[in-house]
């Protein structure tokens, strides 16, 4: 599917305001260079934009772009090994030459910051409440009665709950997504003209991330002020985004309003940021390969050069473009700015024809690979507060209860939920990490230990996982080498000249050379680390491998090669894959069959196609509503959950999701388990609820056309 | 014979009660304080290694117990710990080494195991369950080498520790005995002099002080050349 058919007709309109003569932020030619001991590092190389009024600017890039260096810059927050070069003109006026003492006082007043984790910054030891009205007091001298009143009015702006007790919390009595909103509550606390918003959401459930986006794009409205957004994910730029620079190894190389940017990128490296993002499934059926952009960043360790920095990575590279640096900014056919020699030949089809991807055709009567019953992980046990007295006081907690699965051989099981629903547990369950609590898994036909100790040989080779963190999924003390060679060795008798010959050979198949065997996990780059990482669990020829969060921390070109690699194994070796993310582009792309948890239950099992499809259980309906859409154009969805997952402590009397299910029926929904529903269509498809499913099927369709479809539908658009 | 003589040419330190050169006694004792005090250390690190990483990457029961054991050690003062030992066993080097050893063992111990915790949790560390690894491999090549910034820390603290250790050993009478030239000892018998002839208890007092303050220098050095040419990050 191209670009552009993803995409509706763009409706082109400004947003932003009649402009004032002066921007709000001008960021004029701006570098950042960095003197550290291990070497100079050029985050961000002359680069320029703009921020009016009552805009937001989205600026998005991979890892190491100098997307965050600029948001700090235009704090003039830097460290004293940096070297600021260029001008940040706020209103007219420098930051670079400012007095030290005006700095301080436009910070935090005029110009304020939302960082990423709002776990780290809140003071755990006060009060959330304390820590607004520090700031209402330090900007515009209020104290007491005035200040508490304020920070109330201020938590009510940003939809905290119970606005005038809020206040009295520790920043730990609130989630996740209550935190960030104390921190936007702070910073919005004088009234700023200019808000940097440095990846908000990242660290949050993608439930959580559309409450707060939806708070973003309100308050570009209600505040008459600019908004930076920082974030390296697509589809939140084109939910808040009025206009979008696109950064890449510390230049800006194309900025567009974010309708045209979508709908017609002009810099190679744009589209190709576009095309790495799973799409969802077309009407064939077939899914379309994800393209990626090979190699990784150009290195901030390197010089500036006289050539783009992208030509290493270009598919429609020149000569011209190794010899000379694209101009300043050439204006496109559209008018909008990009850093490229050849704006105009950047199509859809820059980063080749996408090619369907065939999966394996199910097949009714294979014995399943992996066959979970009845699967329960509780972690702790009734245990007294006080030795001896009293009535038991912490309960176990659930973390799954009674899961049902299988998996076939060669396909992927996708699993989704929040944190806290139980997706890890159950994955290191069936790793044998933790001991089940009670439930058979077979594998294979055969029962597998609960303890991975306990397996013999053979079942722990058949089984792999592959982890979140590539950083920590290897022995930073160890070269590359040696966990592969280990993990070779493991599973078959070979000597170690041999083990080393398959090592290399595994190492290239995930697009690296012998070279690595010998180099420390730290000299990779996150994308390269979790290659060996995966060819590390290729190694063992494992039947199933378990991938909890795998692609989770990557960039989304990285991203892209890591899931066709997996795709890649799948089709040559036949390898069985239990999929774990929150994230539904990559579920949608990458399953065969989705189990959906919440709350350490299964609340809707089946086959991809069925589970993407109404009827919905309320809660993947709630999921895939939030999830951002990389569309400028998509409908926000009207569905949003608000708190937490609920305590796992306590047995639920009822359907798990009642508390928060937008479809509660109240009574019944409480207090009564609701039946595991079977979709007649389709018997393997499974929903835990009380509505009946034809019920459920009709709402859902009838919600979908009142928005004129998301693309949440297969094939919708 | 020269007793409490002046500092002069031939004695740059002058003699003690007995005649003998200073300055000579205490080069010679430092010989055997750094020896002494050095074996402890490692013995202290070794022992302590080797409970902390198991006792942690074991945890449960097993843990708790060994932790509790540790705790109770730990809860003696050294001084009479040692005291214990070298009454019941004898005072010789070999026996102070076993002492500072023993001594050395809960702390560095809780310090490893404590590190252990965190590291065991790490990706690498399940990835080498998985692979079926037994405990001896993952305790001792995929953890242990993730523990030596902790070490290193520990080990030049413990030196330190070990050096004044040994001397109040010796200065108590519970070291080498007279007329060993041992630092403590020396410092325990020069008191009765210490108006005749201070350097008596100056010099070898001096010497304490500057192997400590120079072990301090010799571990931070230590640790800033392991830091910043690579620049790494301790998990």
């Amino acid at each position: 599917m191209s670009i552009a058919s993803f995409l509706s007709p763009a409706t082109q309109e400004s947003v932003a305001p009649p402009a004032e003569g002066v921007p709000l932020l001008e960021v004029r030619d701006l570098s950042v260079t960095f003197y550290t001991p291990r070497g100079t590092v050029r985050a961000v190389r002359h680069a320029s934009f703009t921020v009016r009024r009552g805009e937001v600017l989205g600026l998005v890039g991979e890892s190491g772009c100098g997307k965050s260096t600029v948001a700090f810059a235009t704090l003039a927050y830097l460290p004293g090994t940096a070297e600021v070069g260029g001008s940040i003109l706020f209103e007219g006026r420098d930051l670079m030459t400012m007095p030290a003492g005006e700095l301080r006082d436009l910070r935090g007043s005029r110009i304020a910051m939302v960082y990423q984790d709002p776990g780290s910054a809140l003071n755990p030891t006060m009060r959330v409440g304390e820590q607004v009205e520090e700031v209402l007091h330090t900007h515009l001298g209020l104290s007491g009665q005035a200040a508490e009143e304020r920070a109330a009015s201020l938590f009510e702006s940003v939809g905290l709950p119970n606005p005038a007790r809020v206040g009295r919390r520790f920043p730990h009595e609130l989630s996740g997504g209550q935190q960030q909103r104390v921190v936007i509550a702070m910073a919005l606390a004088c009234e700023p003209d200019l808000l940097l918003m440095d990846e908000p959401t990242t660290g949050l459930d993608v439930t959580t991330e559309a409450t707060i986006l939806d708070l973003v794009a309100e308050l570009k409205n209600r505040v008459n002020a600019g908004i930076v957004f920082v974030s390296h994910n697509l589809g939140v730029i084109a939910r808040v985004a009025d206009r979008v620079a696109v950064m890449y190894a510390g230049q800006v190389i194309e900025e567009a309003p974010v309708r045209e940017l979508f709908a017609n990128p002009s810099h190679p490296y744009t589209a190709g940021l576009l095309s790495c993002v799973p799409a969802p499934v077309n009407e064939t059926g077939l899914m379309p390969q994800l393209r990626n952009i090979p190699g990784s960043v150009y290195p901030a360790s390197e010089p500036n050069v006289d050539a783009c920095l992208f030509a290493d990575r270009c598919p429609m590279v020149q000569d011209i473009c190794r010899e000379s640096a694209p101009p300043e900014i050439v204006a496109n056919a559209e008018g909008h700015p990009v850093r490229c020699f050849f704006p105009e030949r950047v199509d859809s089809d820059t980063w080749g024809e996408p090619a369907p991807r065939p999966r394996k055709p199910r097949s009714t009567n294979e014995a399943p690979l992996l066959q979970v019953d009845g699967l329960h992980q509780y972690y702790g046990n009734d245990r007294k507060k006080y030795i001896f007295f009293g009535p038991p006081s912490r309960r176990p907690v659930r973390a799954n209860v009674d899961v049902d699965f299988a998996i076939q051989p060669g396909r992927t099981l996708g699993i989704v939920g929040e944190s806290g629903s139980g997706k890890s547990t159950a994955a290191r369950s069936i790793a044998g990490l933790e001991r089940r609590t009670s439930g058979e898994v077979l594998l294979d036909g055969e029962p597998l230990a609960a303890g991975v100790g306990d397996r013999p040989r053979g079942q722990q080779s058949k089984v792999r996982m592959v982890f979140q963190n590539p950083a920590a999924s290897l022995n930073p003390r160890l070269p590359i080498g040696s966990v592969l060679v280990r993990s070779i060795r493991k599973s078959r008798s070979v000597g170690k000249a041999e083990a080393r010959g398959i090592a290399v050979e595994l190492l290239e198949s995930v697009g690296l050379d012998g070279g690595y065997m010998d180099r420390r996990p730290r000299e990779l780059s996150g994308g390269q680390q979790q290659r060996v990482a995966l060819a590390a669990a290729f190694a063992a020829d494992p039947e199933l491998i378990i991938a909890d969060e795998a692609v989770s921390a990557l960039d989304v070109s990285v991203q892209a090669q890591v899931l066709n690699l997996i795709a890649e194994r799948q089709r040559r070796e036949g390898t069985a894959f239990m999929f774990i993310t929150h994230d539904l582009g990559v579920v949608r792309y990458i399953s065969d069959d989705i189990l959906v948890l919440y709350g350490g239950h299964v609340v809707e099992t089946g086959p991809a196609e069925a589970v993407l499809r109404p009827p919905w259980s309320p809660y993947t309906e709630a999921l895939l509503s939030a999830a951002p859409v990389p569309d400028p154009d998509a409908e926000p969805s009207r569905i949003r959950l608000e708190g937490a997952v609920p305590t796992l402590r306590q047995p639920f009397a009822g359907c798990p999701f009642a508390g928060r299910c937008p479809r509660n029926l109240g009574d019944l929904c409480d207090n009564t388990p609701p039946p595991m529903r079977v979709d007649p269509a389709d018997p393997r498809h499974q929903i835990l609820c009380h509505i009946p499913l034809e019920e459920l099927a009709a709402d859902q369709r009838a919600a979908m056309r009142g928005r004129s479809a998301v693309g949440e539908a297969p094939g919708g658009r | 014979m020269d007793r409490f003589s002046g500092p002069t040419g031939t004695y740059w330190l002058g003699t003690d009660e007995f005649g003998r050169d200073i300055f000579s006694r205490v080069l010679s004792g430092a010989t055997s304080i750094i020896l002494v005090s050095a074996a402890g250390t490692a013995l202290g690190i070794l022992l302590g290694t080797i409970v902390g990483l198991s006792s942690g990457y074991a945890g449960g029961k097993v843990d708790e117990i060994v932790m509790r054991v540790m705790d109770g050690l730990m809860s003696f003062p050294a001084l009479l710990l040692a005291l214990l030992v070298l009454t019941t066993l004898g005072s010789s080097h070999v026996n102070i080494i076993l002492t500072i050893g023993i001594v050395f063992m809960p702390r560095v111990a809780r310090v490893l195991r404590s590190a252990t915790l965190s590291i065991k949790t790490m990706e690498f560390v399940q990835s080498a369950r998985l692979r079926g690894e037994p405990a001896y491999y993952i305790i001792f090549r995929e953890i242990l080498p993730n523990t030596t910034p902790v070490l290193t820390v520990e080990a030049s603290v413990r030196l330190s520790y070990a050096v004044l250790l040994a001397s109040s050993l010796g200065f108590l009478g519970l070291g080498v005995q007279p007329p060993s030239p041992d630092w403590g000892l020396m410092i325990s018998e020069g008191r009765a002099h210490i108006a005749n002839a201070p350097l008596i208890v100056l010099a070898p007092s001096v010497a304490v002080a500057s192997l400590v303050i120079g072990v301090n220098l010799l571990a931070e050095g230590l640790r800033e050349a392991r830091e910043l040419p690579k620049g790494e990050r301790t998990p």
